[in-house]
């Protein structure tokens, strides 16, 4: 039976030295769901999905996927029978052809399914007696993705998969991950192109530095999330801290809140405060991270610089 | 199918290395008139093969090989960038490791059998004759120290990262062993010099004379060898367990 949850981590750590790749970790991936896992470069998402396959290990903290430790040796080699992977790097073995590549791969998964493999050949004009040396960037992701679609796994995990594709190739992936959840199988996806994820995706999660900064459905993020625009004729008095305040920026005049939830009170909060002009607007995925994130990178910046200085 | 994938690495190497050792063998008997008149003793058919093939320049070919052979890994992959997809398989990392240690050992066998076949066939098609027995000793022994120098190879490709560092240290180190073993206080030791058990060169079991393999071989010390590979194999596929790719 398929867990619920079908990737959790609890308090997941991976540390290089000074370095916090990710830092204590939580978090759940539904089943049956699309989730997009967001974050910058260098956020921790894939040593957060290395870690989950096993190729590294938690310096501490723990995790499961479909119910088996990451941590556990045994454990591992079940997590990646019953799942499909695609690397960021879509490093495939440049010696063989196209087709040797296909029948090593499929020699490991007894839920490989030939029509797909053929259906996706054809897709994606993979021609089968090339080296895969000789393939293009692009051509190298659809085969990557051709191994990792033609089965059934219980769950997939892509890691950047449009990189290198072609509008049209990347429009067809997003087709077969949209249906992918309907045939029992989880998408779990990373990406940096926030209109894909926001087209696709049920649930976002967003890691900074390592840290889960949110971890919600994309309907409650539609439902909740607002930006709250107060305008005021008079000097910005102070407002007190609501709920689901996350982010204030005054500018002049003008007050904008990022709200998690809790926007009319808000709102409301702003009329007792005499703001002659208050609007409660819709927030997009990419505002939402980018809120989340550019504090973080601000602060990032301003070290970055000291160090330099401190250096010249 | 993990030795589908070993085969398909180790392949380009194993074929050009049996076909240079084929070719090296063929110009070596070829020219056997033309050598041995030009030599500055007289030299029978048997001691030129031994002093051309088996103590010169196909026992540096096969060395050569089986250190080219015992370069990969995991460690390689990294560099290449394909150790991603081939961690994501669902086998372990032992096995990965065992398989490729194997099928690469089995080319170093392949090319040590060369000679076998051909330096017997080739001298016949001459008018010569070189003993079936000889040159199947030499396997043997062959056989036994390649398996030392793919071992350790195969262990320093799993402790240095990039595509040909082990490569790149496994000759010189293994240069540095030779005028080691060279050293007065360590010549005393002939079974620890590995290039003269490959050769027979002061070894019992050999006539220098003759230039041909006499006595029993050293069997112990044919055991041994190949353990000790082992526990370099095994030693890599121990530091692999932990390591994060």
């Amino acid at each position: 039976m398929i867990p619920e949850r079908i990737i959790q981590t609890h308090e997941l750590t991976k540390h290089y030295g000074d370095f916090h790749a990710v830092n204590q970790l939580n978090c759940r991936v539904r089943s049956e769901r699309i989730t997009g896992f967001l974050g910058r470069n260098g956020a921790g998402k894939s040593s957060t999905i290395k870690m989950l396959l096993g190729m590294i290990s938690p310096t501490s903290g723990s995790g499961t996927v479909l119910g088996h430790s990451i941590a556990n040796a045994k454990d591992s080699i079940e997590i990646r029978r019953k799942i499909a992977y695609v690397g960021e790097d879509k490093g495939l073995y440049g010696y063989m052809t196209v087709a040797q590549l296909i029948w090593f791969t499929k020699s490991f998964y007894p839920d490989w399914r030939p029509e797909v493999e053929k259906k996706l050949l054809a897709e994606y004009r993979l021609p089968p007696g090339r080296k895969v040396k000789a393939l293009s960037k692009g051509m190298r992701t659809k085969l990557a993705l051709l191994l990792a679609l033609s089965r059934r796994p219980e769950l997939l995990i892509l890691d950047e998969p449009t990189e290198g594709l072609d509008p049209v190739s990347i429009e067809e992936l997003l087709q077969t991950l949209v249906t992918a959840p309907a045939n029992g199988t989880t998408v779990f996806f990373s990406s940096h192109q926030l209109s894909e994820v926001e087209r696709i995706a049920d649930d976002i999660l967003i890691i900074d530095h390592g840290v889960s900064v949110l971890d919600m459905s994309l309907d409650q993020i539609r439902e909740n999330y607002r930006r709250v625009t107060l305008g005021f004729n008079i000097p910005v008095p102070k407002l007190p801290t609501l709920d689901g305040m996350e982010k204030i920026h005054v500018n002049g005049r003008q007050v904008t809140i990022l709200a998690s939830w809790n926007s009319e009170a808000i709102a409301q909060l702003g009329r007792e405060r005499n703001a002659v002009a208050v609007d409660i607007a819709p927030i997009s995925l990419r505002e939402i991270f980018l809120e989340s994130v550019q504090d973080q990178n601000k602060q990032d910046q301003q070290t970055h610089w000291e160090q330099q200085n401190a250096l010249v | 199918m993990l030795w589908y994938k070993a085969w398909r690495e180790t392949r380009k190497v194993t074929l050009v290395g049996i076909i240079a050792m084929a070719i090296a063998c063929v110009l070596i008997m070829y020219n056997q008139q033309l050598m041995r008149d030009h030599a500055d003793a007289p030299m029978t058919y048997i001691a030129y093969i031994y002093k051309a093939v088996y103590n010169s320049m196909g026992r540096d070919i096969f060395i050569i090989l089986s250190i080219i052979l015992g370069s990969g890994g995991l460690l390689q992959e990294k560099s290449v960038g394909t150790v991603g997809f081939t961690l994501s398989l669902p086998a372990s990392r032992t096995r990965i490791l065992l398989w490729r240690a194997v099928v690469g050992y089995l080319g170093v066998l392949a090319i040590a059998i060369t000679p076998v076949i051909v330096v017997p066939l080739g001298s016949r098609y001459l008018g010569q004759s070189y003993p079936l027995g000889q040159a199947f000793g030499f396997f043997v022994l062959w056989s036994a120290c390649g398996a030392l120098f793919y071992g350790y190879t195969f262990l320093l490709a799993h402790i240095l990262e990039g595509e040909h560092t082990s490569i790149l240290l496994a000759i010189p180190s293994l240069m540095l062993y030779g005028v080691l073993m060279g050293l007065p206080w360590l010549a005393r030791f002939p079974m620890l010099n590995i290039f003269d058990i490959m050769n027979g060169e002061d070894m019992p079991f050999f006539d220098e004379r003759l230039r041909m393999l006499v006595g029993p071989l050293p069997w112990l010390t044919l055991v041994v060898i190949p353990l000790v590979a082992m526990s370099f194999v095994f030693t890599a596929s121990r530091r692999m367990q932990p390591r994060d790719f």
